[in-house]
């Protein structure tokens, strides 16, 4: 189950205004105090922050508003945060921002839906990530190793650090699964 | 009265001139900046002229005199930057004040324009994206992820006023033909504050790690190299550094002038030293970041 989490209306709220950038940290730290109320109320859901409706996304906002809430994501009760309709300069301050501490997280592009990480992508993340996006799930570990041409433990330790930051989800029999995304 | 003559052409360097007038501080006597000869500024002249008499007032001197431009079209374009309407609040102006014109010029992205607080950080950047992307991307030639980290980058030095100065500041965003240096068109962003200056700002936390060698430079070079800010957060320092990451992709460049030095991140185009200590002091901090267009001007 998915619940969609409109920041443009969070950022109105915040702000008393009718921005549509995000930008300050006073800013960026009123809108994540709103997100983390928003994904409180919504108990085991994909949380999916939408940017669809957001102008301009700076860096230090970038950091209060996806970096600090990725930072603190173990503690809500939703079972993952996929950020949605992200544009390519909203994905520039992200990944800076999430670089920062290295973390990372499943964003879908603005226009097109496509899957993407941003942050502190490891190379072997991205391309077991990459393999998933292609070809439908799930996969297990000896499956990615045959496909990228890597021994198994190579796979299942990129698969399990892709899982560890809920970027791909654990299915049974040791597969892994990006998850409806909708 | 000490007389401080504005320079034929005030950029962000030839500021230099003026705090080398200044003498002691803050000043002894009233002060006359005389630019009755200037031809030029740059969005950092103007953000710096008001900075000055900013912090006389705050120093509780008396309001200086600013003898405008005898040039009618340099005065009338100093209204349309809309520095005049600003001056005139802080300065006692003598001279012919021209009636700032409706139309505004195609090469203003933003009129000087005062920063007191994050909302203002708000306007200016809803103001440069509504209005400046056409020019940005007709005029510059810049691509749409260009426009966006100029957003960025634009936000980021006016929230530095706001965190860290403790007091206002000012900005502008002009672009202009960079013909000498580049042989470009160029937007510039300039912000200067009368604040406390980098030094203080990173004083409790930094000095002490530098010894000796504490200075302004260090400290410019503190924030703007190593990316540390004076809160503890470790998410802090990211506007500065995602500001460089973003000019070093497009050969900007940003160049930090507070207290007595001056540090830059130099591009290949320019020649300006990484840093210069030494300069005459000038209140607060001034930020000049240049970005330059994709292709040289027409003609």
């Amino acid at each position: 189950m998915s619940a969609m989490i409109p920041l443009d209306s969070l950022l109105r709220e915040a702000t008393a205004a009718t921005y549509s950038d995000l930008v300050t940290r006073p800013t960026g730290a009123a809108v994540r105090d709103r997100v983390v109320g928003a994904l409180r109320e919504r108990p085991r859901t994909q949380a999916l922050l939408d940017f669809s409706r957001i102008g301009l996304v700076d860096f230090s906002c970038a950091d209060e508003v996806v970096a600090k809430l990725i930072r603190a994501v173990h503690d809500l009760p939703v079972s993952r945060v996929v950020l949605t309709g992200v544009r390519e300069d909203h994905a520039e301050a992200i990944d800076h921002a999430l670089a920062r501490y290295g973390l990372v997280v499943l964003a879908l592009e603005a226009g097109t839906g496509r899957p993407r990480l941003l942050g502190e992508v490891p190379v072997d993340w991205g391309a077991v990530f990459a393999h998933c996006v292609a070809a439908p799930g799930p996969h297990d570990a000896d499956g990615v190793a045959a496909a990228l041409a890597w021994p198994a433990t190579r796979a299942r330790q990129a698969l399990e650090g892709l899982c560890t930051c809920r970027c791909l989800l654990a299915g049974p029999d040791a597969t892994y699964d990006l998850g409806a995304l909708a | 009265m000490r007389v401080i003559t504005v320079p034929g052409h005030l950029d962000h360097r030839s500021v230099d001139q003026l705090a080398a007038q200044l003498g002691t501080w803050p000043p002894e006597e009233r002060i006359l900046v005389d630019a009755h000869a200037a031809e030029w500024a740059s969005p950092s002249g103007f953000t710096a002229l008001l900075t000055l008499a900013q912090a006389i007032a705050e120093a509780g001197g008396p309001a200086p005199r600013l003898t405008l431009p005898a040039a009618d079209t340099v005065t009338s374009y100093w209204a349309r930057t809309g520095f005049i309407a600003h001056a005139d609040g802080l300065y006692e102006l003598h001279g012919k004040v021209p009636r700032r014109r409706s139309d505004e010029a195609s090469d203003l992205l933003l009129p000087v324009t005062p920063i007191r607080e994050a909302r203002d950080v708000h306007e200016v950047v809803r103001a440069v994206t509504e209005g400046a992307t056409r020019i940005l991307r007709e005029e510059l030639k810049l691509e749409a992820t260009v426009v966006g980290g100029f957003g960025q980058s634009l936000s980021e030095t006016c929230q530095n006023v706001v965190e860290h100065a403790g007091t206002g500041g000012w900005v502008a965003v002009h672009t202009y033909n960079y013909r000498r240096r580049l042989g470009r068109r160029v937007a510039v962003i300039s912000v200067s504050d009368a604040g406390i200056g980098f030094r203080r700002s990173l004083e409790a936390t930094q000095a002490k790690r530098y010894g000796d060698r504490w200075s302004d430079g260090m400290a410019i070079e503190t924030a703007l190299i190593h990316n540390i800010s004076r809160f503890r957060d470790p998410g802090r320092g990211q506007g500065l550094a995602g500001t460089k990451r973003y000019l070093a992709r497009w050969q900007g460049k940003i160049a930090i002038r507070s207290g007595t030095a001056r540090v830059a991140i130099v591009p290949p185009w320019d020649d300006e030293p990484p840093m210069t200590e030494g300069l005459a002091w000038f209140p607060g901090a001034q930020v000049t970041v240049v970005i330059p267009g994709k292709e040289a001007p027409e003609g």
